[in-house]
């Protein structure tokens, strides 16, 4: 674990960060296996998944690279534990959820402070719109939806429960990897 | 909380096939597919996905949970959009055309004016084709492959070691962290947390959800710390790796890359070079809904 106060890079990919990814994406992918029984009705193949805050977490946290890999495996790993099969575009999508919370990362010094979680809630945001966005406009080219279904079916419930998660559930991972950083001297 | 994977060894044809072969293939099928709504293409596309999903031998009761998903995804893309409310299909369908009913039909002595076309109903059907075709190659991968071979697959297909050693240890944590989710679980329950219990508005319940992520989060993160320094006293990515399961190309993992490289460039060539990737309706189609 990173030091709070430490200048961090964002973009090295050591032991530690291998086993945190590894660990991310194995977390990701049984969490939302666990809560997979919550589905949003008439939303296409939407899920409702509290989990989706592991990646924007992880990114955070430990980086892009990291946030990345947690999404991206995770989502893989979760579909596989679910029986759903192999969604390339939606994994990406999972990923970039991750990664762009992971770019803010270099932004954040303290887990507990305002600031933080102020550009951890805009990560959340900001990943879940360009995420969601790449896995949804994916149905143009491959199912060959139109916009509206695009937008209203995959987009926009995808969007909106991955933001309400992460808005709420974020801030309260921040706090407490903040009070483990503390309690471990690190 | 018991965690099992889908695959076990079913003696397939599938399962004689080198896994990067698998994915070459899926990966061909799946660029293929999607580059051209010619109708023609995506019923030999769709023949093809048929046999290949066949190959894996799998039952009804193996895939079902996968089948159902897709079936709610094709539900909303093809019943609601493109036969109900019809929205355009992204531009693919030009606007107008034949009506199916153009008088309107009768049903339980009330009348009633539908603007279905033939051209949607077609655009249906292709589009049933299509996701069909991706699907079946890809909803089979879970039941198909052992998850000991995704690590040394994807370093086998180009990816950094590091990355691809990402993949196989994150296969190895899972049982782990379910155990711990479920004696975390255990646990507040025992405290009287429920998770769907209880009264609130609507951010308090979501927030319910907290006293079960963060400690599972918080665990796995304080133990992966022992994990790195174990690997990294080990000597972890000093030198190339290797792998405890070893992946050997036969000849027809070779056939199969073959002719997954020819399918996707023929399917290329005639959608780009001989203008067969956009959408029509074949003249015979238009015949049957002429009285």
């Amino acid at each position: 674990m990173a030091k709070q106060t430490e200048k961090k890079s964002i973009w090295a990919f050591g032991t530690k960060q291998v086993v945190y990814a590894a660990i991310g994406a194995a977390l990701y992918a049984v969490l939302t296996w666990a809560f997979n029984v919550w589905q949003i009705p008439g939303a296409g193949n939407v899920g409702i998944r509290p989990a989706i805050v592991i990646p924007m977490f992880f990114g955070i946290a430990f980086g892009p690279i990291v946030g990345f890999i947690t999404g991206f495996v995770g989502n893989i790993l979760a579909d596989m534990l679910s029986g759903y099969g192999f969604w390339i575009w939606w994994d990406l999508g999972n990923g970039i959820i991750g990664l762009i919370p992971g770019l803010f990362s270099a932004l954040i010094v303290k887990y507990d402070e305002i600031k933080s979680i102020l550009w951890g809630e805009l990560s959340v945001i900001v990943g879940s719109a360009a995420g969601m966005g790449l896995a949804s406009a994916s149905e143009f080219w491959v199912s060959g939806a139109d916009f509206n279904t695009v937008l209203l079916a995959n987009f926009v419930p995808s969007f909106v429960t991955n933001i309400i998660w992460g808005l709420v559930l974020l801030p309260l991972l921040m706090i407490a990897y903040a009070a483990i950083l503390k309690r471990s001297g690190r | 909380m018991l965690v099992s994977w889908n695959y076990r060894f079913r003696n397939s044809p599938m399962d004689h096939i080198d896994p990067r072969a698998r994915f070459i293939f899926s990966f061909a099928l799946l660029f293929a597919a999607t580059a051209t709504w010619n109708p023609i293409i995506l019923f030999v596309l769709f023949l093809i996905a048929i046999t290949w999903y066949l190959m894996a031998r799998l039952t009804w009761k193996d895939t079902k949970v996968g089948w159902f998903m897709i079936s709610i995804m094709l539900f909303t893309m093809i019943v609601v959009n493109t036969i109900i409310t019809g929205g355009g299909a992204g531009g693919v369908v030009p606007p107008g055309g034949q009506l199916v009913w153009p008088g309107g039909f009768d049903l339980f002595g009330k009348h009633f004016t539908f603007g279905l076309t033939v051209e949607r109903v077609w655009f249906a059907i292709s589009q049933l084709m299509r996701i069909l075709s991706i699907s079946l190659a890809f909803i089979i991968i879970p039941y198909t492959m052992d998850s000991r071979a995704y690590g040394v697959t994807f370093s086998k297909l180009g990816m950094p070691d590091r990355l691809a050693y990402t993949m196989e240890l994150s296969f190895r944590f899972i049982p782990t962290l379910a155990r711990n989710f479920q004696v975390t679980l255990d646990a507040q329950r025992a405290r009287g947390f429920e998770l769907d219990g209880g009264k609130g508005n609507f951010i308090k319940k979501i927030r319910r959800v907290a006293p079960l992520l963060i400690p599972v989060t918080m665990n796995a993160i304080v133990s992966s710390e022992d994990i790195a320094n174990a690997m990294d006293l080990r000597g972890f990515g000093e030198q190339k790796r290797t792998w405890l399961y070893e992946l050997k190309f036969n000849w027809w993992d070779w056939a199969l890359i073959v002719f997954s490289v020819l399918m996707l460039a023929t399917v290329l060539l005639l959608a780009f070079r001989f203008d067969m990737r956009l959408f029509s309706v074949p003249g015979w189609f238009y015949g049957l809904f002429n009285k």
